[in-house]
Parts: C-alpha cells; structure tokens; sequence
C-alpha cells in the first residue's frame, strides 16, 4: 500500500543545506498498522508529511496506493489525499468555526461524496458524539475533539490513516479511549494505518514499529501483539 | 449550490454570529458608511451652498456679450430645458428737471431674475423687502441715492436716454448688483420693452448684454458645450457659479474642496482599515486552509470558498454600510438644517455609487494580498505551526494597496492635483515610517535588554514584531495624519474667512470728497463717536501708452470687435499715491517706492501695478507707463508689482503712483467707515452737513457675506466631526485587530506566571511608545500635506503649525494608550485556560 525508495528530505537553512531525512526504504502492506517512533527531532513528523504528500521528497520515490507521489504537484496531491488519506493530529486540527458535524462532513464534501451530512451522522453516532454533534470544536474536552478527528478521518473510507501523536494532547484516561476507538475503526474498516508516536504503549498497539534517529530508519521490529495475532 | 459555496457559507454564517468577522466586516461598513454619509451630505450642503451663491449671478449661469445675444442661443437653451432671462446694462444720464445724475441702466425681461430676488422699500434708505414684481413698461426702479441726488419722489417723472418714465418703486438691490467701490452709481431698473425707446444703446454706446441660465447641472453643461463654439472671446464671457471670484464664490469654492479632501481621506481611511482587517482575517484562517488542503481540497477549491466569503462580507459590510450612513447622513442634516438656511432634501445618487464602489474596491484589493497569501499556506502547516505562507513579496502588496489608494482618490475627486498631493505625502510618510520603524528598533535593542520588567518586555515585542509593528505604525500614523490634516486646514481656512470680514469692517463708503471738505468731515465724523478709515486720494486718469506705444483708450466702438494694438484698460483709471503700502497688499516683483522723493532721472515717477491688470495688459517691470490726467500728462515706471486681496472690504487700486507726480493735481477723496447696525439712524444727521458727498452703504452685503461664511463654517465642522469620528472608529479597529495577535503571547505571559499589572503596563508602554512616535511621524506629514494643500490647492498661505509637533504625539499617546490599556484589560478578564484554548 506504501513504498518508499531511498527517500531524503533536505532543507535549505540560513546556514547552509541540512539533511534532516537520510535514505528512508520500507513496504507497509495494504491494512497494516505501522508506528514510527524516536525521540523528539529524530524525523518522524518529516516522514509522516513526505508518506501523505503534505511535503515535497527532495529525493527518492513514494508510491501510495501504487500511485508515484514523488511525481505528483501539490494539486495532484491533494486529490490523492481527498480520495486515499484520511488524518488525526495531535491537536486535532478541527476548523474552530465549524461545528462538530461540518468538521466531520469537510472531507466528504471535499470528496463529492454523496450525503455528506448522514454520512457524518452516522460516524458521528459511532464515535458516540452525535449529541454533540452541533457544537463547535471548543465547546468540546480534548478527548470528544480527538473523537471528532478520528470520525472526520474515517468518513470517506480512507485507504491509508496516518495520525500524527493522535494521544499527545490528552490525560491517561482519554489516550486509552481514543486508542481503543482508533483500532477499533481501524480494524472495522480495513485501513492501514501510518501512525507517529512517542508513546512505546501505543506503539505496540500496532504490527510493526519503525524506529527513527537523527534522520536515519534505525530499526524495524514487529509487535508481540502482532505476533500473538499471527501466531493466532 | 456548489460545495465551495455552500461551504463559504456555512464558515461565513457561523464567523458572522461568533463574531470572528467584526473586525473586517466593521472595517468595510465604516468605510461605506463614512464616504457615504461625508459625500451625501457634502454634495447636498454643495448643491445648496451653489443655489444660494447662484443668486449673486441670479443664474446658474450667465453669457455676457458686448453686443445683443443671439435669440437662436436663447431658444436652444429653451429647448435643452433651461430656463433663461435677459438683461441690457449701460452707464445713462437721467435727468429730473434740471437736475441730472449717471446711473447703471438695467433692463430686464420678465423672467428675471431666475435666482436670488429683487429688493424694494417703501421709502429711501427704508427697510428692505424682496418683490417678485417688476417694473413694467413704462416705470422706472431707482436706488435709494438718486431720490436723494434728483430730490425725487414715488410718482415722479424722469427721463432716461429719449424716454420717459414714472418712478414706482425704490430699489435696494438687485441680485447681480456686483460690488466695487468705483462702480458708484445708482441702479435704476426697467423693464427690457422699454429699452428701445430710450436709444441708450445706439452706435457709441457702451452696453453688456447678458443672458441668464438656470436649470440641472447637466443641461447647463450641454448647453455650454454646443453654445462654446459659437463664442467669440474677444466678445462673450462664460460666467457660472463655480466661476464667482467673489468672496462668496471663493469661500464655497475653497470649502467644495475641503468637502472633497474629507471625503477622500474618509476613502483613505477606509482602506487603512480594511487594509488592517484584511491581514487579520487571512491570518486566522490559515489554519483552516491547511486543514481542508490536506484532507484533499484544491487550490481551486480554497479560492473559489474564499472569494465566496470575502464577496458575502462584502455584500454585508456594504448593506449595513449603506444604512448607517445614510442615518448618520440624515442626523447631521437634522442638526444642521437650523443652522444653514439652504434646503438639504435633494437626493443624490453618485455617493451612494462612489460609496459602494468604495467598499467594493477596498474590500477586494485590499484582501488580495492577504488572500493569495492565504491561498499560499502550505498543508505542511498542520504539522508545522511556523510554517504560514510562501508568499514573501510585500512588494505586491504595496503596489496594490498603493495603486488602489490612487485610483479611488483620482477616481472619485476626477482631480489628479490634490489625489497625487495626498498620495505623494502618504508615500512620503510611509516611507519615512519605515525608516522610523527600524531606527526605533535598533534604539530599543539597547533599551529592551537587561531585567524583564514592562518596558523591557514592550521594546521585546516591538523588536520581535518589526514588520507587523511597522505596518500598525504606518497605519496610525496615516490615520493620525489625515485627522490631522482635516482640522488644521479646517481651522487655517475657517479663521482666514473669517479674518476677511472681521467684526468693525467698514460698511459705509463715502467718495467724492473735496480737498477742503475733507478735514471737516473728519473732525465731525470724530464729533460723533464715529471712526473714519484711511483717506485715499482719487483722480481720474486715461492710461494711454505702455513705453511710447499707444494703448486702445476707446472701448465703445462696437463695430470694431477686433481691434488691433495694444490693449487697454478699457475705461478710466481710478489713480491713487501713496508712501505707504495698503493693508492687504503685497509687492512680489520691485521695490515699493515708499516715501523717497528721488523722481527718476529721466523724469519718470515710480507706479506700483497691480499683477492682475499687469498680467492683462502686459505690462512688464520697468515700462513706461503714460496716463493723461485732465490735460496733463503723467509719466511713470513700473517699480513695484504688488497682489491686492479683492476680497477685503476695501478700496483697491489697479496704480498706485508716487505723491511727487501727483502734486499738481486737486484729487477727492474715498474713505469708508464703520457703523453698527443700530446706529444705522444717524446717517442722515452724519451727512447732512455735507451735500456733496456719496455715500454707499455695503452693511447688507458684508452681512450676507459673514452668514454665508458663517453657515459654509458650520458645515465645515460638521464634515470635521464626521471625520474625526471615521478615524477614532478605525483607531479602535486597528488596536483591536492587533490585540487579537497579542492574546497569544499574552496567554503564554500569564500562563509562566506574569501578574496582570505587568503585562497591563507592558502593552499600555508598547501602545504609548507606538502613539508618540505615529503622532509626531504624522504631525511632520501633516505638515507636507498642508504645505502642498494650501499652496496648490486652495490658495492660501502656507503655515507651520509647530504646536501640532508636540499636541500630536502627546494626543497619540494617550488616545493609543488608552485604546491599548482597554483592548488589553478585556484579554485579562479571560482566564488563561479560555486564552490558550482559543489559540488553537
């Protein structure tokens, strides 16, 4: 589902050029859970940015969906992302002058999808927010705003999600239930799933971890918990 | 319902209601509102101002002609619907008996007067009353003065010319009397019918025939268009309202101009607040942009949903607009209907297009900018807060802002003059800004270190913020300017009318006043508590040839239109001498000739001219200039060319020759005095020793003069609160706006802990230093502006107003403080979990 060939991302600096990707290959399989992780700086954001094609690869091949993201401009991109991608943000990225409902509906009115508001409803309804369906984004805690990011992600039957820290922002309690609703949807709904965390937890939750340094793909390890699921 | 629209709408929906859209949206109806309210008003008091000014031409327009007019002309401008009357004018004997006097013979038809009325008493010098009668065939009207010159009386027969007639009536005045201290003699009015059988106007005789006009502004236009050609110079004048060289004319011209000028820096002011607004609503939807990119929408998409919104808020700012203005508009118009004695009723329709086409204009080229900024953000950004916007050239911005500055000044005033004066001075002081901005924060790098206390932490926000702060400080000080502009020169124009007709101007002219009478008069004058004004000398001359080349003495042959040589005076000249120059006067070219009693060697005596009459009759420093007095001939030499203000209340004189060349001569005497109204009683008494003098009373004309001048200053304040009020407004706007950016930083502030005070104080010295420096920066730009302004445009004297270099920072400050000390306490009684919840 995703390939990346020697992917590098180099940006230009008051002080010169700084290499802040170093050649990056893996493979996520079609409905694979992936975490990439490292310690703060180490790239991961980068990478995630580069894998959804919010950013430019200086040099090296993505393919999402075997489609050559590399080769695409910012238009192409986007409607890859309307029609592929779906996203959870650590600070949820919900637009403060839309309600929870039109957040939800955004990507598929964007998408033309047909519906748009009892498509929304109904995730709404999964997520169990369609209470609060018609209020806006700070009238709601943290853990409803995530719940709403991640109906806002799942609305247009994405092929890919990526979530960027989706627990980085909220208590204990509220990570768990925003993990358990994440893979829950994930799993409900086939997707893979490109998620960055610092959090080791969350990132067991899924089959593999990519860990990330200074730039570099240091380590690829698969979870016990994938291995629990396939030896089941 | 396209998705982008129906998206537009619901974000433009729910901004409106919580109010994320006041800024912007407040932005476009002050705009709307306060050119529409300035222009309506200004063009309603204008076109009343016009039609009160009209009666002193009794048209809107006249044609006068040294021979009859064409009756083809007339009928045209019938059928261009205009409504037209006809006058003959002359200098006639008439005759009472024995007794005889030169009068200015008005013949008129009996649609005259189409302005202004004529004026009747029942007895001389009686209180006065408007008539809309007119002699008929037949009778004959006379001024007050020839009943007392001719010993006439109502019934009486007179003869004018060959005819004979009945005086009827005692006129005080006619609209179109005119003024000036030599045309002295006294008015008799008939009716046009009559005038052939009088023969006044035969071969040799000197008359102006005039044809009156009034109607829509346009129809006078198109008339003048097709009648323009046919005009021949030498022969026929063009004289409309706007023409009027008179005090008045001067006074409602120069105040249209100040009309305008408000007008144009509401326009400017409108677009620094739109300008300001702009930026600020792109800004906080960065966001939201990055947001729809990246779950998929095009560039396409973002476009169309945001030119969809900014068109829906402009729609709205200008409806709203349009309503506030008009009912502000109609409150000014109620408060000052009492005071100015003109009817305000009449609709216009070019403010509420020019008002429209403003708020259009500035919503749309001002948000450009911040739009292809906002279309600019990067999807990147939902990851990365820092990134905002590709779009790094300010230069387009500057180039939109600044053209559609220009095009909207050009555009609405149609007069490049004071559109480029406004817009060079602007440019001027935003450059200098610029300058100011980073000097300021180069100075404030030494002042802002060392321990955090408020001003440190003021001069630290300055210094982070250059190029924000530097626009908010151009922004303020453009604001601050152009208040200031409008209430300086609306001061310096106010005191200068003012100034022209001070209280104690003579009203009262007497002239004919012999040498022997002439210390009497004054030593009784003086009896009785009555001051008499300077004495001048006058003696009739006939100024005849510039260095030895004859000049056209004869002016009356009408069968020679054409005439080659020289050209002359045109009738004789009222000489005067004097050591000592007039009040009022100034030499711009030569010396004055003052009290030296060296004559020329060449036995040429100095003569001062009067640049007009110089530049008319081309007459150089240094000429020759030769006048016959009685039968003795004067030679002079141009010394002095001096500018005479016609519009005091005072004799003034084309020559004014050195005493020495005058001695031989036996001159009369002008002089004027002042008396108050109330004592108006005791002429007859202050005359009665003497017989030979003529006076003429001005009272009345001075008087409507100072009320005309007095009602164009009341509308002038008017317009001034007006836009003091648009400014304040965006005052508020611009200090708001950049309080939104500031509650972030604010939120941080608090959150580490700083108390409220300190932060109060910190914003409170960021705004105070910001208003000290917009003040004194505009206070400067005032005074390019003013200097431009007053010399370029409305012909005065150009004036420093130093007290200005110090008011206007010191007002800056406070008023800035104060607006920041409020914006900032309504961020304070937030609670810092609201604040930062906000910021995401």
């Amino acid at each position: 589902m995703i390939k990346a060939n020697s992917v590098t991302k180099v940006v230009n600096t008051s002080e010169g050029s700084l290499q802040i990707l170093r050649p990056i290959s893996f493979e996520v399989k079609s409905g694979e859970s992936v975490a990439v992780i490292g310690a703060s700086g180490s790239g991961k954001s980068t990478l995630l940015g580069l894998l959804a094609g919010l950013d430019q690869v200086s040099e090296g091949e993505i393919f999402l969906d075997n489609e050559a993201l590399h080769n695409m401009d910012e238009e192409e991109r986007a409607v890859l992302r309307g029609n592929k991608v779906g996203f959870i943000f650590q600070s949820f990225m919900l637009v403060q002058s839309l309600t929870a409902l039109e957040n939800v509906m955004l990507p598929a009115e964007i998408a033309g999808l047909d519906n748009p508001k009892a498509l929304a409803i109904d995730i709404l309804e999964q997520v169990g927010l369609k209470h609060r369906a018609h209020h806006f984004p700070n009238q709601l805690s943290g853990g409803e705003q995530q719940r709403v990011a991640i109906a806002r992600a799942f609305i247009t039957s994405p092929k890919i999600l990526f979530a960027d820290e989706p627990t980085g922002n909220l208590d204990a309690k509220n990570s768990e239930k925003i993990e358990a609703l994440l893979f829950q949807m994930n799993r409900e709904k086939g997707t893979t799933l490109v998620l960055v965390t610092h959090d080791n937890e969350l990132a067991e939750h899924c089959d593999r971890q990519l860990t990330m340094n200074a730039g570099e793909l240091v380590e690829t390890t698969q979870s016990k918990s994938a291995n629990k699921k396939e030896a089941v | 319902m396209s998705t982008s629209f129906s998206l537009a709408w619901r974000l433009f929906k729910h901004e409106a209601r919580r109010g994320e859209l006041t800024i912007i949206l407040l932005a476009i109806v002050l705009s709307v509102a306060a050119v529409l309210s300035l222009s309506l008003f200004s063009e309603r008091l204008q076109g009343a101002l016009k039609s009160r000014s009209a009666a002193f031409i009794a048209a809107d327009a006249q044609l006068r002609s040294d021979e009859p007019l064409d009756e083809e002309w007339l009928l045209k401008a019938q059928q261009e619907g205009l409504s037209t009357a006809k006058q003959v004018s002359t200098r006639s004997m008439v005759f009472n008996g024995d007794a005889m006097s030169l009068v200015d013979l008005r013949a008129v038809n009996n649609t005259y007067p189409l302005k202004g009325t004529v004026n009747i008493t029942d007895e001389p010098f009686g209180e006065k009353r408007d008539t809309s009668e007119l002699p008929q065939s037949g009778e004959a009207w006379v001024q007050s003065r020839l009943f007392q010159s001719l010993g006439l009386s109502i019934g009486d027969r007179i003869e004018i010319g060959d005819g004979n007639f009945t005086v009827t009536k005692v006129l005080v005045d006619i609209p179109d009397a005119g003024f000036s201290v030599f045309n002295t003699d006294p008015i008799a009015l008939i009716n046009l019918a009559d005038l052939e059988k009088t023969a006044v106007t035969g071969p040799g005789s000197r008359a102006r025939y005039v044809g009156f006009f009034a109607g829509d502004a346009s129809d006078i236009s198109n008339f003048n268009s097709w009648l323009l050609p046919k005009l021949n110079d030498d022969l026929h004048s063009w004289r409309t309202v706007e023409d009027d060289e008179s005090a008045i004319g001067r006074s409602v011209a120069s105040a249209e101009r100040y009309f305008l000028l408000a007008s144009l820096l509401a326009i400017v002011l409108a677009a620094v607040s739109i300008a300001v607004a702009a930026q600020r609503y792109a800004q906080r939807h960065f966001d939201p942009v990055a947001i729809m990119k990246t779950l998929g929408a095009t560039s396409a998409t973002i476009r169309k949903i945001y030119l969809y919104q900014i068109l829906l808020i402009t729609a709205l700012g200008i409806l709203i607009g349009l309503v506030i203005g008009f009912i502000g508009q109609q409150i000014v118009v109620s408060l000052v209907a009492d005071k100015v004695d003109v009817s305000l009723d009449v609709w216009h329709w070019r403010p509420l297009v020019i008002a429209v086409a403003t708020g259009a204009t500035c919503a749309l080229l001002f948000s450009l900018y911040p739009l292809l900024q906002l279309f600019s953000v990067p999807p990147l950004r939902v990851l990365r807060k820092d990134i905002s916007t590709n779009l790094r050239s300010r230069g387009i911005q500057f180039a939109a802002s600044g053209g559609a500055i220009f095009t909207l000044m050009w555009m609405y005033s149609q007069d490049l003059k004071i559109s480029a004066i406004l817009f060079v001075s602007g440019s001027t002081l935003v450059l200098g800004l610029l300058g100011a901005t980073f000097g300021l924060i180069a100075v404030g790098r030494k002042l802002g270190s060392g321990k955090m206390g408020p001003w440190q932490l003021a001069w630290a926000r300055i210094k982070r913020r250059a190029m924000d702060n530097s626009v908010q400080l151009i922004s303020f000080s453009v604001t601050i300017m152009l208040l200031l502009v409008v209430l300086v020169m609306r001061n310096d124009m106010v005191s200068q009318w003012r100034s022209q007709l001070p209280e104690g101007t003579p009203n009262y002219f007497l002239i004919n006043i012999t040498p022997d009478i002439q210390p009497k008069l004054d030593r009784h004058f003086s009896d009785n508590g009555v001051k008499i004004e300077e004495f001048y000398p006058v003696i009739r001359g006939r100024f005849v040839s510039v260095n030895g080349e004859g000049v056209n003495t004869d002016v009356s042959k009408e069968d020679e239109p054409n005439r080659e040589g020289r050209r002359g005076l045109g009738r004789e000249a009222n000489l005067t001498w004097s050591n000592t120059l007039q009040k009022e006067n100034e030499v711009l070219e030569g010396e004055w000739h003052g009290d030296s009693d060296e004559t020329f060697a060449d036995g040429l005596f100095p003569v001062s001219v009067e640049e007009g009459v110089a530049e008319r009759l081309n007459i150089q420093m240094g000429d020759r200039l030769t006048f016959n007095v009685g039968s003795e001939i004067v030679e002079t030499k141009v010394t002095s060319l001096r500018k005479v203000n016609w519009q005091t209340m005072q004799p003034n004189f084309f020559f004014v020759i050195h005493p020495d060349a005058m001695a031989a001569f036996s001159p009369t005497y002008i002089t004027s005095f002042y008396l108050p109204t109330e004592r108006k009683a005791e002429l007859t008494n202050l005359l009665k020793p003497f017989a030979s003098i003529t006076m003429f009373d001005v009272d009345a004309r001075i008087n409507q003069l100072r009320e005309i001048v007095d009602q164009v200053s009341v509308a002038v304040e008017f317009i001034l609160v007006l836009v003091l009020l648009a400014g304040s407004l965006v005052l508020i706007a611009q200090v708001q706006a950049s309080m939104d950016e500031r509650s972030q930083e604010i939120a941080i502030l608090r959150t580490l802990g700083a108390k409220g005070r300190l932060i109060r104080k910190s914003v409170i010295f960021e705004f105070v230093i910001i208003g000290v420096v917009a003040g004194f920066m505009a206070a400067m730009a005032n005074e390019l502006s003013l200097y431009l302004l007053q010399t370029s445009v409305f012909q005065m004297q150009a004036s420093l107003h130093p007290e200005y270099w110090v008011i206007a920072p010191a007002v800056g400050a406070v008023v800035v403080g104060i607006l920041g000390a409020v914006g900032c306490w309504r961020l304070l009684k937030l609670n810092t979990s609201q604040m930062l919840r906000n910021m995401v």
